[in-house]
């Protein structure tokens, strides 16, 4: 079962991780095409807002990185305290109530975006290239339930992994 | 059971749940209490998506990255050190400049010290600086150059408080040399007490200096001739310095590998920047609730019967954001402090953009400010120093700043000076 579970953050690890290259080279390749585009007077206008839309969901692939790697920002006095008394067993139940906290956040903001999708599905309009803006903010709702699987694998290996933190 | 809730959190947050976790778990119990649907904090977060400089936080955190793990910070160096290195207390001010130059690429992440510390730390021990005074010039140069272009803390300033990035990448340059001028003045004065071995082997001749860094050099006008000239705006300024720095680093000076180390910095700099980006979509929907109650008005009311005048403002205001600052990371303390002070120095008649400036070199001394400042940590754990030693090592860095941290404060002309003709 954890065997299972792993492979899946694995996955969500390697969407991350290529999504981000993919991402950054389009928004290199394609901003550097709009300034050379403009020297010969042509302009395209669904440039701008695909790659900002581009920067906007690489939070969440960057976010989801974040998390396995333990790098999200916080005010860590806490941790590094329990850090210094090396007790293994109160480092790890911080570990898990940090990850529940997260995982019930990110699945609430998962929730509330899913609702406002569907809202921008029905109500919505087309945003650039025929794609419409309830097709694009339906990649929060993905985002942050890509966050929430993480945590969810730190509390589960967590608490079933023998491995020693 | 709201007051409740919100103990709770402020719980997590000391813990240390991530801030974006704080931020969405704040904004929805209050909207939940107030009867407002939660997607209402989606729609907030999804506004990010339209700001117009949204481009430039990747693209300067990528470029500043690629340098940090190339061979520039060395090439840097050798520049700087072949301009200043011969007269006393030179190897320091070389140190001031570079680490300047890096953290306004690499936006105070604590790259500065991790990537050049070690490189510094031997070269000004061997010219005879004593540790502490290394261990104080390089924790405090780790953030110095947060007020240049295109520093990452700027440009987010700039999103969160809708002033102009153009205006604020000019207003910073002056107050930021000042925070050098003052740090390089002291160390020239420290210079003299050490015992000097002056025989300046490592320095380069000039001409090699320029040659070698050759590539380096032309980044910053660039940048600023770039937007300054008219040529382009700020998002493709951060485009062409990413692409311009790409190529440089894997093809000119074949620093970095395009398949092997690129892909790893572009995860490595992108989770960085997803991280904050996701503290300022969950703080925005937290802070449109707190404009929607008035907060911001309410706290102005009850300051007014204790605060009178703009420069009883400016002092009470420095002293909360130094507080502010060794607390908090500066990214989440632009996203959360500035929509509420924002409204309170516009009624006390301070300038926009002078808020910007200070504010930043709070945030930027707070890095510094016992007992969490975070430079303080990173050298510690860089240097394996007690966190302590840090503390004794920066303090003097620490008075001289707040010096200039009051003139920036008190004359405005010098952040302003550029938009008065």
């Amino acid at each position: 079962m954890l065997n299972l579970l792993r492979k899946i953050d694995q996955i969500i690890e390697r969407i991350s991780y290529y999504g981000l290259i993919i991402a950054i080279a389009l928004m290199l390749s394609l901003s550097i095409m709009t300034i050379v585009f403009r020297w010969f007077g042509i302009t395209f206008m669904w440039i701008d807002p695909l790659v900002r839309h581009f920067v906007f969901f690489s939070a969440f692939l960057g976010g989801a990185l974040a998390i396995s790697k333990n790098t999200h920002i916080k005010i860590d006095i806490a941790s590094k305290l329990i850090e210094h008394l090396k007790n293994e067993k109160l480092d790890k139940a911080l570990q898990v109530l940090l990850a529940l906290v997260g995982v019930s956040a990110v699945m609430w903001m998962a929730h509330a975006s899913y609702k406002f999708a569907l809202m921008e599905l029905e109500f919505g309009k087309e945003a650039f290239l025929g794609i419409s803006s309830g097709q694009l903010v339906l990649l929060i709702p993905i985002g942050f339930v890509l966050m929430a699987y993480r945590y969810f694998f730190i509390i589960f290996s967590t608490v079933f992994s023998k491995e020693k933190l | 059971m709201e007051f409740f809730l919100y103990f709770l959190i402020l719980i997590f947050a000391l813990i240390g749940t991530p801030i974006f976790v704080i931020m969405g778990l704040a904004a929805l119990v209050a909207f939940t209490f107030s009867g407002v649907d939660t997607s209402a904090i989606i729609v907030e977060m999804y506004r990010i998506a339209s700001a117009p400089t949204l481009l430039t936080i990747p693209l300067f955190t990528f470029a500043g990255y690629l340098m940090a793990e190339s061979k520039s910070p060395q090439r840097l160096f050798d520049f700087a050190n072949a301009i200043f290195g011969r007269i006393p207390g030179g190897i320091a001010i070389v140190s001031l400049i570079v680490c300047a130059f890096f953290t306004a690429f690499t936006g105070a992440s604590g790259v500065t010290i991790i990537a050049l510390g070690g490189l510094i730390m031997p070269i000004m021990l061997k010219r005879g600086y004593s540790e502490k005074f290394n261990l104080g010039l390089i924790t405090t140069s780790g953030s110095l150059g947060l007020l240049f272009p295109p520093s990452l803390p700027i440009i987010l300033y700039g999103i969160v408080a809708k002033v102009d990035i153009d205006k604020l990448f000019l207003a910073g340059i002056v107050p930021g040399i000042l925070l050098i001028v003052v740090l390089a003045i002291y160390s020239i004065y420290q210079g003299r007490s050490f015992t000097f071995a002056h025989n300046h082997q490592d320095v380069l001749p000039i001409k090699a200096a320029i040659w070698q860094a050759r590539y380096e050099l032309p980044l910053p006008f660039l940048v600023l001739g770039g937007i300054y000239g008219g040529f382009v705006t700020a998002s493709e300024a951060a485009a062409l310095t990413a692409f311009y720095v790409l190529i440089i680093e894997c093809f000119f000076a074949k620093d970095l590998s395009i398949t092997r180390d690129v892909p790893k910095i572009i995860a490595e700099s992108m989770t960085l920047v997803g991280a904050i980006l996701l503290i300022l979509c969950c703080a925005l929907g937290l802070t449109n609730y707190l404009v929607d109650e008035e907060i911001p008005m309410k706290i102005l009311q009850v300051m007014k019967t204790y605060i009178d005048s703009k420069l009883m403002f400016l002092f009470f205001l420095n002293i909360f954001l130094l507080i502010v600052g060794c607390l908090m990371d500066i990214f989440s303390a632009i996203i959360v402090v500035v929509p509420i002070i924002l409204p309170l120095a516009q009624e006390y008649g301070v300038d926009p953009i002078h808020l910007a400036i200070i504010f930043l070199t709070n945030l930027e001394i707070g890095y510094i400010t016992p007992p969490v400042g975070i430079n303080l940590f990173i050298s510690s754990f860089r240097f394996q120093k007690p966190v302590i030693e840090l503390y004794r090592a920066s303090f003097p860095f620490l008075i001289i700043m707040l010096i200039a941290l009051f003139i920036i404060t008190y004359v405005p002309s010098m952040s302003l000076f550029w938009f008065d003709t």
